[in-house]
């Protein structure tokens, strides 16, 4: 594995069994996260990042599988860990921020008890002194004063709790930051502080983050590569630049047309048909193609592999591929958003 | 068409026996709507913004009365709602309406759309016979893009999507041919790529029903693409009202500043420029004194923390309450 | 790699659209899967409702089942299970023709025929009885005989035995063992039919008979019928009482709501038993008024299940949209507030009626509520009480009826309710 890879997710499914039969959250995916950077996952409710996000600390409980894939982490592939070697993992060297801090947090602990314990569950030889030390340091540095280290979940604002976890993610000195929908419950002057802090704690700690979120203006905001996913497949990765400017996938680029930029004056927002698709029974060939403005016959016949377009620029769809009925000599020019 | 003059609504704070006992009757209270007052005129959509704490939400109940304002009057098409009678309040409903955040939650679980969408037909429009009342439901199904009608009719609020369900609780706010209706956050739960879908058909409706909205709303983008005049609430009071290009573009108070700067902008080259304020929202029970927003004010001088802004008018149609805002417009 | 995902019904995985799909799941496939999916729950529902509905249909006939009348005796008392009865047998010489006691009819004005018996022998109870019935059935035929035999008492087996064989009596009536146990010294005597009557019953009892000769099986078979009446009627009118009052007080607060819910609090205050004994005392024993003590009883179950659902459904957002349309109070209450709320009721209902039926039965045991004419297992167990020792079965099996039926209710109804509430399982 190459060196600058932290994490590579190889061929990953999930099901999940439903009582209409079982579910494909994610299906077949290939994914690398580099280290030291900012990696934003992108996609609407139903698409299946949030399952990733479980997925790579193999958090899923029955009914919820991964039944096939490979997760190499830092070398090695994770899942040939037994089952009992993954809490060591999670916290440790990769730590979870999720969406709803509240009842991620122990109520009945203080901040302070809860960094402390956490700093000495995973490394049980620090001495409790210099646990609390630690924990004061980082959650000043985060932002919260130090006063408030005794407090209860509770009483803190959401803005403050959300501090709290990623400062639990910090506290061990994560790999890698699986950030799960941080800011979609905080309010946007507070969400744009947060998104501040990890950036600046990317520099000063060399972090690698997974940002789960369907807010393509928090992506934009912060990742340095953008990862877009639809119907549990990806449909397009690249760096931020690149997939803002110049989306490949007409799924990416009816996403990035209906979102409302307040810097502009466009009158209207793109409307997109259709709506997401059924898990339970996907459509045949590409996912999108009942609602692809520019679908060919292909595409409701064969799915398109997830290929490079141009460089590091990956993207799934015919219109980037060699098929049946078209030569490579044709290449479509794709219109920018 | 609507008038809200110095609304106000306090709501007590749940305290325990012992403590109301201390505090001898003084029952601490949280002040969610403090002095607000603006019109909103026939036809326009009015955009009410602001987070969480800043009285949006109380403003669209008190404003068809599903509250009773502590003091301040709400007037519509020039008739003070407080002095109608329950009855008489009852039968105003067939002409203001509500769509609500949660679609799902607004829905009586055990009741079919068919018959969601007709109460309001049932109690308003007496008149119409079972049938004639399907067939006007059945048209409402179809105006708000639920095709083929018959098949939505019998179905219940959980075996329709999200998407599906916002339209179903649209139609059954346009089913008695309302004037004006308050739409709070009525986007905020759906999928991105389905928002402007949806925005679109409120605002057909709109031209077909000859609508006024007021637009309740967190999100300062999408409020860009629907609204007239906006708007600006911060801890239960006004910061700002304008024309929505001119308070974007020409923003008077700090606060207005602070949101659109905070807002993420889809364009990876976009970096802000202006620092966030410091600090978070504090606790509406005990709002800063003077100015509510002057301990995170970057321009508030000592005059901010004793002496409340009033709400004057800086430029034509747009209003601010700031003592120091011509600075912001230099 | 990993087989399958076990199916479970409920858990999804994030804000999916296709939730819609899965509501629509028929009914029939969820039927079917719901072994899968409910492992241990589906067993108990559908173990408890088997029960339920087997006790049901005993409850509506017990006749059906029942080998005896329960409130006769049809029996010797204290006949342990399956144990043989020793029938009184008649006996007659073996040159005679007679086959059973009917051959010993003659016409009215012939000699009436003369049997003994042992003295002090249950056995001329049962000549008496037998022979005054068959005596019935014939007088009115067309032959016109009677049997109405003079009985001859004797001191001892020996004598009464000798009798028949010098001829002084046409036929003896003893019981089968004594018989059996001195055939050797009488080779010109043989068995003819077994008199049944009044307390020998030729079948044998399954559960063995009381103290006054009653069959236990019998009396068990009847009283579901009174566990049951007691059970679902109090459970009725609780839940007719309870329900409204508690959605009048949730909804409407207020005054109404403090006093109602200090009223109910002071009796779900009580401990149940001792309340209902307190009831039944006042009003006196019979059927309805158990019914009625034990209907106050739960009347504050329903009232707080209901009221605390009603108060958390006054704040869901679809109330408030009902206020928005213009609805008025009742129909809010009705149509938004009430089919949400019942739900909760329909389960707890199953549970009820095993705590009625639990109350009843202690009740009857304490001699209070029911007569003691009626076949009630608590009757029952309250007579058994004594014979612990001796006659085990007359306390044991009526116990182990209330055990099953209350089990069987619990079963269903906590079943039921984990089913329905995944949610709470799930976290």
């Amino acid at each position: 594995m190459p060196e600058d890879i932290l994490y590579s997710i190889r061929n990953l499914t999930v099901e999940y069994g439903t009582r209409a039969g079982p579910v494909r959250a994610v299906d077949n995916l290939s994914l690398d996260i580099r280290r030291g950077e900012i990696l934003g996952l992108v996609g609407e409710s139903g698409c299946g990042k949030s399952t990733i996000g479980k997925a790579l600390m193999r958090l899923h409980e029955v009914p919820a599988r991964i039944t096939a894939g490979e997760l190499w982490f830092d070398g090695r592939n994770l899942m040939e860990l037994p089952a009992g070697k993954m809490p060591e993992i999670r916290g440790a060297e990769i730590g979870m921020v999720f969406q709803d801090p509240m009842t991620s947090l122990d109520p009945v602990e203080s901040i302070l008890d809860h960094l402390t314990e956490t700093v000495l569950t995973h490394e049980p030889k620090t001495s409790g002194a210099a646990a609390k030390k630690r924990a004061e340091e980082l959650v000043e540095r985060l932002g919260i004063r130090r006063e408030r280290l005794k407090e209860y979940p509770h009483q803190m604002s959401g803005g403050m709790r959300q501090r709290v976890m990623i400062s639990l993610a910090l506290a061990l000195r994560a790999k890698l930051v699986i950030a799960d929908e941080p800011t979609t419950s905080l309010d946007v002057i507070v969400e744009a502080k947060i998104l501040d802090l990890l950036k600046e704690l990317q520099k000063e700690f060399n972090l690698t983050i997974l940002l789960i979120t369907h807010n393509i203006g928090v992506v934009a905001e912060v990742a340095d590569r953008v990862a877009v996913m639809y119907a549990a497949r990806l449909a397009e990765v690249g760096t931020a630049e690149e997939v803002f400017a110049n989306p490949k996938h007409p799924y990416t680029q009816g996403l990035l047309k209906s979102v409302p930029n307040i810097e502009l004056n466009s009158a209207e927002l793109y409307k997109m048909g259709g709506q997401p698709p059924s898990l339970l029974h996907p459509p045949k060939g590409c996912r999108f193609h009942p609602r692809c403005p520019l679908v060919m016959d292909i595409c409701s016949k064969e799915e398109p592999e997830f290929e490079p377009v141009i460089g590091d620029h990956l993207a799934s769809c015919w219109l980037y591929q060699e098929h049946e009925g078209r030569g490579s000599s044709e290449r479509h020019e794709v219109h920018n958003a | 068409m609507i008038r809200v003059e110095n609304l106000r609504k306090f709501f007590p704070v749940q305290s325990g026996f012992i403590a109301s006992l201390l505090n001898r009757g003084n029952i601490p209270t949280v002040k969610a709507v403090d002095d607000v007052t603006f019109s909103i005129r026939r036809g326009e959509v009015f955009g009410l913004a602001g987070e969480s704490g800043s009285g949006k939400s109380t403003i669209g109940r008190l404003v068809l009365r599903l509250y009773d304002p502590t003091s301040g009057r709400v007037v519509f098409d020039g008739i003070d709602l407080e002095s109608l009678s329950s009855e008489q309040m009852r039968r105003m409903r067939s002409r203001m309406q509500i769509v609500f955040q949660d679609p799902l939650a607004s829905l009586n679980p055990r009741m079919t759309i068919g018959q969601a969408i007709g109460h309001p037909a049932r109690i308003h429009m007496p008149e119409l016979s079972p049938a004639e009342r399907r067939n006007h439901v059945m048209e409402i199904l179809q105006a708000v893009g639920m095709n083929p009608p018959e098949a939505f009719y019998d179905l219940f609020p959980h075996q329709i999507s999200g998407g599906q369900r916002q339209r179903v609780v649209l139609a059954r706010a346009l089913v008695t041919s309302p004037e004006f209706i308050v739409a709070d956050e009525p986007i905020a739960m759906a999928d991105v790529s389905v928002r402007a879908i949806l925005l679109e058909l409120m605002m057909k409706m709109k031209e077909e029903f000859h609508l006024t909205y007021l637009f309740i709303t967190h999100d300062l983008a999408t409020a860009k693409y629907v609204c007239n005049r906006i708007a600006i609430l911060y801890l239960g009071k006004l910061c700002e009202l304008g024309p929505i290009n001119e308070v974007y573009s020409h923003y008077a108070h700090p606060y207005t500043r602070a949101l659109l700067e905070a807002v993420p902008v889809p364009d990876p080259r976009h970096r802000r420029t202006e620092p966030m304020p410091s600090g978070e929202i504090p606790n509406a029970i005990n709002p800063p004194p003077g100015c509510h927003f002057h301990p995170r004010c970057p321009i508030a001088r000592e005059n901010c923390s004793i002496q409340e802004p009033p709400l004057r008018e800086i430029r034509p149609g747009h209003l601010v309450a700031c003592h120091y805002a011509e600075e912001l417009l230099k | 790699m990993p087989k399958n995902p076990v199916e479970t019904p409920e858990i999804l995985p994030e804000g999916a659209s296709w939730e819609v799909e899965l509501n629509r799941v028929g009914f029939v496939r969820r039927l079917l899967m719901a072994r899968r999916w409910y492992g241990a729950d589906w067993w108990f529902v559908a173990i408890g409702g088997v029960a339920v509905v087997a006790f049901i249909i005993v409850a509506l006939f017990p006749g059906l089942f029942a080998p005896y009348s329960p409130f006769v005796q049809v029996g010797p008392p204290f006949l342990a299970p399956e144990a043989h009865v020793d029938m009184p047998v008649l006996i007659v010489p073996k040159k005679s023709s007679v086959k059973s006691l009917q051959d010993l009819a003659v016409p009215p004005d012939a000699n009436r025929p003369q049997i003994s018996v042992v003295e002090g022998y249950p056995t001329a109870g049962a000549l008496n009885t037998e022979s005054q019935k068959i005596d019935e059935q014939i007088k009115d035929e067309p032959r016109g005989l009677r049997l109405r035999p003079v009985i001859d008492r004797y001191p001892s087996l020996q004598e009464t035995l000798h009798a028949v064989v010098d001829g002084q009596d046409n036929a003896s009536v003893v019981q089968e063992s004594q018989f059996k146990s001195v055939a050797a010294s009488f080779p010109s005597l043989r068995e003819a039919a077994p008199i049944q009557g009044g307390a020998f019953s030729a079948g044998g009892f399954i559960l063995g008979t009381n103290d006054i000769g009653q069959d236990v099986l019998s009396r068990l078979l009847w009283g579901t019928r009174i566990a049951l009446t007691i059970g679902f009627s109090s459970s009725i009118v609780s839940l007719l009482v309870g329900v409204p009052l508690g959605l009048l007080a949730g909804f409407g607060g207020g005054l109404f709501d403090r006093l109602l819910s200090l009223l109910m609090d002071s009796l779900y205050a009580f401990p149940g038993l001792i309340l209902a004994i307190a009831i039944t005392a006042v009003l006196g024993p019979s059927m309805l008024n158990i019914i009625v003590a034990i209907s106050v009883l739960y009347v504050p179950t329903y009232y707080r299940i209901v009221r605390g659902q009603t108060l958390s459904v006054k704040e869901e957002v679809y109330v408030e949209a009902a206020r928005s349309i213009g609805a008025r109070r009742l129909e809010i209450l009705s149509q938004y507030v009430f089919p949400n709320v019942i739900q909760s009721v329909a389960i707890i209902f199953s549970v009820n009626v095993a705590d009625a039926i639990l109350t009843g039965a202690g009740l009857s045991f304490l001699g209070l509520g029911l007569p003691p004419t009626m076949a009630d297992w608590g009757i029952d167990l309250a007579r058994g009480q004594t014979f612990i020792q001796t006659a085990w079965w007359m306390i044991t099996f009526p116990g182990l009826a209330i055990l099953m039926v209350v089990l069987a209710f619990t079963l269903m109804g906590e079943g039921l309710m984990e089913i329905y509430n995944p949610k709470l399982r799930e976290r």
